[in-house]
C-alpha cells in the first residue's frame, strides 16, 4: 500500500517537531496526581467511609447509645457494627487491590480482565450495602414496635400491619435514595470503565 | 521508592520521551489533551516501573502502557468523532480525495486513522514505528499471528476509507 508507505515516512519526519521535555519537568510530571478511573473508585469508598463517621462525630452518641440499648439492641448493634466493618474493610481492600493490579502495566488482554474484575467489586460493594439497609432498618422496626414504650403510644385500634406497611414504604425509599446515590457516582465510574471495555471488545478484537 | 530509582526512571522517560509524544498526538486533538494524556502516562509509567523487570525492552514496555492508558486509563472527553456515521465520514474524504498533492494525502491518511477504534489505531501506530510482528504482539498481549491477521484487518479498513 503506498499511502502507507508515504504515510509512514511522515511520520517518521514529523518526528522532528515533537515537544521535549527537560529532566527536571519529566521529574515534576511524575509527582502529580492521576486521573484514572480507577484511582477515584478507590478514593471514593474511602469517603463514603469515611464521611459518615466524621459525621457521627458531631452526633449526640450518648442518646444513640441509649436509644438502642433501651430497644434491647446493644448485643445486636454491636455484632452487626462489627460484621458491617468488615465487609466494608474487606471491599476497601478490594479496591485498593484493584487500583494497584489495573495499572496500564498489562496488556490488554489482561487490562479487560482487570476492568471486568473491578466492576464485580463495585457491583457487590453496591448490592452488599443496598441489602444491609433493609435487613438492618426491618430488626429497628420490629424491636421498635414491639416496645413497651411504643406500643403505649399508639392510639388503641391501630392495626399494626398497616404501621408494617408504612415501615416497609420507609424501608423502599431509603433503598431508592441510597440506590440512586450509587447510580451517580459509582454508575458514572462504571460506565466509563464500561466504555473502555467496549471498546477493546469492539471492531473485531474480541479475541483479543 | 528510592531517589535512585526514581533518577533512573526520569533519565529513562527523558530518553524516551517521543514515543509517549507520538501515542499522545495520535489519541489526542489538541495541545491541553496532549499535555493531560503526556502526564497521565508518565504517571502510570512511573507508578507501573518498580514492577518493570526488563523482561521485556524498555521501550516496548513504554509503548505498552502508553497505548493502554490512551485506551483504557485515560478518558476525560468523549471523541464524539468515534461516534460519527461513517457515510458521513467517507463523504468527507471523497470530497477532498481529488486534490492529489502528497500534502493533501497526508491530510486525508491523518484523517482516516483518526476514525479508527483506539485498538485499531494502536495497531497502526506501531507499523508507522517500524516493528515487526514479534514486538507488536508483545506490546498488545497478542499472539504472532493474531497480531498479523489484524494489522492486514486494520489495513483494509484504512484502505477502504481512503478508496471508497
Amino acid at each position: 500500500m503506498d499511502q502507507l508507505e508515504l504515510l509512514k515516512k511522515d511520520w517518521k519526519k514529523q518526528e522532528a517537531d515533537l515537544p521535549t521535555l527537560s529532566y527536571d519537568e519529566l521529574s515534576k510530571l511524575i509527582h502529580k496526581k492521576s486521573s484514572s478511573i480507577v484511582k477515584w473508585i478507590f478514593i471514593l469508598s474511602l469517603l463514603e467511609f469515611v464521611i459518615p463517621h466524621v459525621i457521627y462525630l458531631f452526633m449526640d452518641n450518648d442518646k444513640v447509645n441509649a436509644e438502642v440499648d433501651n430497644l434491647g439492641l446493644h448485643n445486636f448493634n454491636l455484632i452487626a457494627s462489627i460484621l458491617f466493618y468488615s465487609v466494608v474493610l474487606v471491599f476497601i481492600y478490594l479496591f485498593y487491590k484493584n487500583y494497584r493490579t489495573i495499572s496500564a502495566n498489562s496488556n490488554p488482554k489482561v487490562l479487560m480482565q482487570n476492568i471486568i474484575k473491578t466492576r464485580k467489586t463495585v457491583k457487590y460493594y453496591i448490592w452488599f450495602m443496598l441489602t444491609m439497609i433493609p435487613i438492618i432498618s426491618i430488626i429497628i422496626f420490629y424491636r421498635a414496635f414491639n416496645s413497651p414504650d411504643f406500643l403505649e403510644q399508639i392510639p388503641e385500634g391501630t392495626n399494626i400491619v398497616s404501621i408494617w406497611v408504612l415501615a416497609i414504604i420507609l424501608i423502599l425509599i431509603l433503598v431508592g435514595i441510597f440506590w440512586l446515590f450509587y447510580r451517580l457516582i459509582y454508575g458514572i465510574l462504571l460506565n466509563r470503565l464500561k466504555e473502555n471495555y467496549n471498546e477493546l471488545v469492539s471492531n473485531g478484537n474480541g479475541n483479543l | 521508592m528510592t531517589k535512585e530509582l526514581e533518577h533512573n526512571f526520569v533519565t529513562d522517560l527523558e530518553k524516551h520521551q517521543n514515543i509517549v509524544h507520538k501515542v499522545c498526538r495520535l489519541y489526542t486533538y489538541d495541545q491541553d489533551a496532549h499535555n493531560d494524556l503526556f502526564q497521565e502516562i508518565s504517571i502510570q509509567l512511573w507508578r507501573a516501573y518498580p514492577k518493570f523487570r526488563g523482561e521485556a525492552k524498555f521501550s516496548t514496555w513504554m509503548y505498552r502502557v502508553a497505548i493502554n492508558t490512551a485506551i483504557t486509563l485515560y478518558r476525560k472527553s468523549k471523541r464524539t468523532i468515534q461516534t460519527q456515521d461513517f457515510d458521513t465520514v467517507l463523504y468527507k474524504v471523497e470530497s477532498t480525495a481529488y486534490d492529489d498533492t502528497e500534502e493533501e494525502q497526508l491530510k486525508i491518511m491523518y484523517k482516516a486513522i483518526k476514525l479508527l477504534s483506539d485498538i485499531d489505531k494502536a495497531l497502526i501506530f506501531l507499523y508507522l514505528e517500524d516493528k515487526n510482528y514479534k514486538e507488536i504482539a508483545e506490546t498488545m498481549g497478542i499472539s504472532e499471528v493474531n497480531a498479523r491477521v489484524k494489522m492486514n484487518r486494520v489495513k483494509s479498513k484504512l484502505q477502504k476509507i481512503l478508496n471508497p
